[in-house]
């Protein structure tokens, strides 16, 4: 993998996010924007919710949008034919897969320290003290690569960026409802297991509570690697060979 | 004999020429173009130094004028029903300026997209500077430059950025890459408007920034896909004078144009395409001569016309 091609495209795709003001409102300003609101609206101890409580789920809300931003980018730039240009340069594969890849955990890293800025000015104090933080940043940077993957997928089967922005909820809104800051029931619980956006919650839960010897970390970090991983290798093999051209 | 060698000097690139001066210990200045710098080598260098100097021989250089850079053999491509390129026979030798004209939807861009390595033929191949596009892409990618027919540029970054982005794609060394890009962009006259974002251009500006971004690589090959589509005629003019240009370096130019008076001028040879067949090849002046017309565009009218009207 040549490392002037890599920094190159990494460069180019940090210059799109911070130039498309759509981009930016989409993965930094709206998380601040419902991290105030909803620490005032839910955190509140009569409602059954304290800040505590909510903040992980707000750091897992951020990351899932990320499908929408890859699925939108991919689709516009292949409708553009700059997927088609780039391929036609010595380019490999996994340089162009690898910045995106790259690129999404950066911007993963700067949403978690977005929401977590904030809440921790709104009083949010976990257990774990400023400790936790720098375990979340990882734990959230691997799930970012299931967004990677799934942004992906729904690049392949989206003709439009239009298309790619509807479709991308087919992924987020699951996410949404079973593994963010909506309290899940026995029933919703079983149908949560399956979205990989739980475990992160489950995760950054336990983490936050600073009970850092609880198994429940290891097993939640282990579904989070083993989904992300396979997710992004999916998404990668589905739209080399039907998504790219 | 100064003109013997200035036309053996001639045959050689930039690179190489200053790569000579080098070798002579001869000073020349950053900002000289390519003719000042023949001259200036002609006066100091001898023939002998030039074949005591090349790793590769200057006899092969310029006898690899006569050498194929694009053999193109039985190529089809079938999209489910309709065949885009049907049974395509070629030959283009470096430092050939071909044209591929034909009417909307002959098979010109999807003859392109195959020599360039986007899309994969149905049957047959191509060989391109000596590597088949159906097993060595990765190397066909070192030498080509593609210039598509849409402006494929990213509109949120500025025209240097661009082209910088794809110079480094291609493993250009920082240095000479911003050399190269202050040339192109003077040279296109691009240089005012290079630090503002792209999607502010209007359609002629992106057409010359797709068109750098082609040749920033500077490619053996180079496919220029209606390179000068939505260009005012003056711009059209200037760019086809840059084209031109690039016949100086050796390089091999694979043209598709509406504008016919642009083949004409440019071409060493043309080449008519339609319904995926090669209907006619030749150099400008012979298709005039066996079709007895005055200009290329009457050649072009007579044969497709025909085989509109004949339903063919």
């Amino acid at each position: 993998m040549a490392l002037q091609s890599l920094v190159a495209l990494i460069k180019m795709e940090l210059k799109k996010f911070i130039r498309q003001p759509a981009d930016l409102f989409l993965n930094l300003l709206f998380p601040a924007v419902l991290t105030i609101v909803f620490i005032f609206a839910f955190a509140d101890p009569e409602l059954g919710m304290s800040i505590n409580s909510v903040v992980p789920g707000l750091i897992v809300y951020a990351v899932i949008f990320v499908i929408m931003t890859i699925a939108q980018s991919f689709s516009t730039e292949r409708q553009e034919g700059l997927l088609k240009r780039l391929n036609t340069t010595p380019m490999t594969s996994g340089e162009f897969m690898g910045s995106q890849i790259i690129t999404h955990m950066l911007i993963s890293f700067l949403q978690v320290i977005v929401v977590f800025t904030l809440a921790f000015l709104l009083g949010f104090r976990p257990d774990s003290g400023i400790q936790g933080i720098f375990l979340a940043l990882p734990v959230t940077a691997i799930f970012s690569l299931s967004s990677v993957g799934l942004g992906l997928i729904t690049a392949t089967v989206s003709k439009t960026p239009e298309a790619a922005t509807g479709i991308s909820f087919v992924f987020i809104l699951p996410q949404m409802f079973f593994g963010t800051f909506i309290p899940i029931t026995s029933t919703t619980q079983q149908i949560a297991k399956f979205i990989p956006s739980y475990y992160l919650l489950d995760a950054l839960k336990t983490i936050f509570e600073g009970d850092w010897m609880n198994t429940n970390i290891f097993l939640d970090l282990g579904v989070i690697s083993i989904v992300s991983i396979s997710v992004v290798i999916i998404g990668i093999l589905l739209f080399e060979k039907y998504g790219s051209a | 004999m100064s003109s013997d060698i200035r036309s053996v000097l001639k045959q050689l690139d930039v690179k190489e020429l200053y790569e000579i001066a080098k070798f002579k210990k001869i000073n020349i200045p950053r900002n000289w173009s390519r003719t000042l710098i023949v001259e200036l080598l002609a006066l100091n260098v001898s023939t002998q130094d030039i074949r005591n100097f090349g790793t590769k021989p200057l006899e092969k250089r310029i006898e690899s004028r006569d050498v194929s850079a694009i053999i193109v053999k039985d190529l089809v491509k079938q999209f489910e029903d309709v065949t885009a390129v049907d049974s395509l026979n070629l030959e283009i030798k470096q430092g050939e300026l071909f044209s591929l004209l034909g009417p909307n939807g002959a098979g010109k861009t999807t003859t392109i997209n195959i020599l360039s390595g986007i899309l994969k033929p149905t049957k047959g191949t191509a060989i391109i500077a000596g590597f088949d596009v159906t097993k060595n892409l990765e190397e066909i990618k070192t030498v080509i430059g593609v210039c598509p027919q849409e402006a494929a540029v990213f509109k949120f970054l500025n025209a240097r950025e661009n082209i910088e982005l794809f110079g480094n794609l291609h493993g250009i060394p920082k240095k000479e890459l911003e050399e190269r890009t202050d040339t192109f962009l003077e040279l296109l006259g691009l240089a005012e408007a290079s630090k503002r974002m792209a999607k502010g251009y209007s359609g002629g500006m992106l057409r010359k920034l797709n068109l750098i971004i082609a040749l920033i690589s500077d490619p053996k090959i180079a496919f220029l896909d209606e390179p000068t589509v939505g260009m005012d005629p003056r711009a059209r003019r200037k760019t086809w004078e840059f084209i031109g240009s690039l016949k100086d370096q050796n390089k091999t130019i694979v043209l598709t144009t509406h504008y016919i008076e642009e083949a004409e001028a440019l071409s060493d040879r043309v080449g008519i395409i339609d319904y995926g067949k090669l209907i006619e090849l030749g150099t400008p002046q012979e298709l005039m001569e066996k079709y007895e017309t005055k200009n290329l565009e009457q050649v072009f009218l007579k044969i497709t016309g025909r085989r509109i009207l004949e339903g063919i």
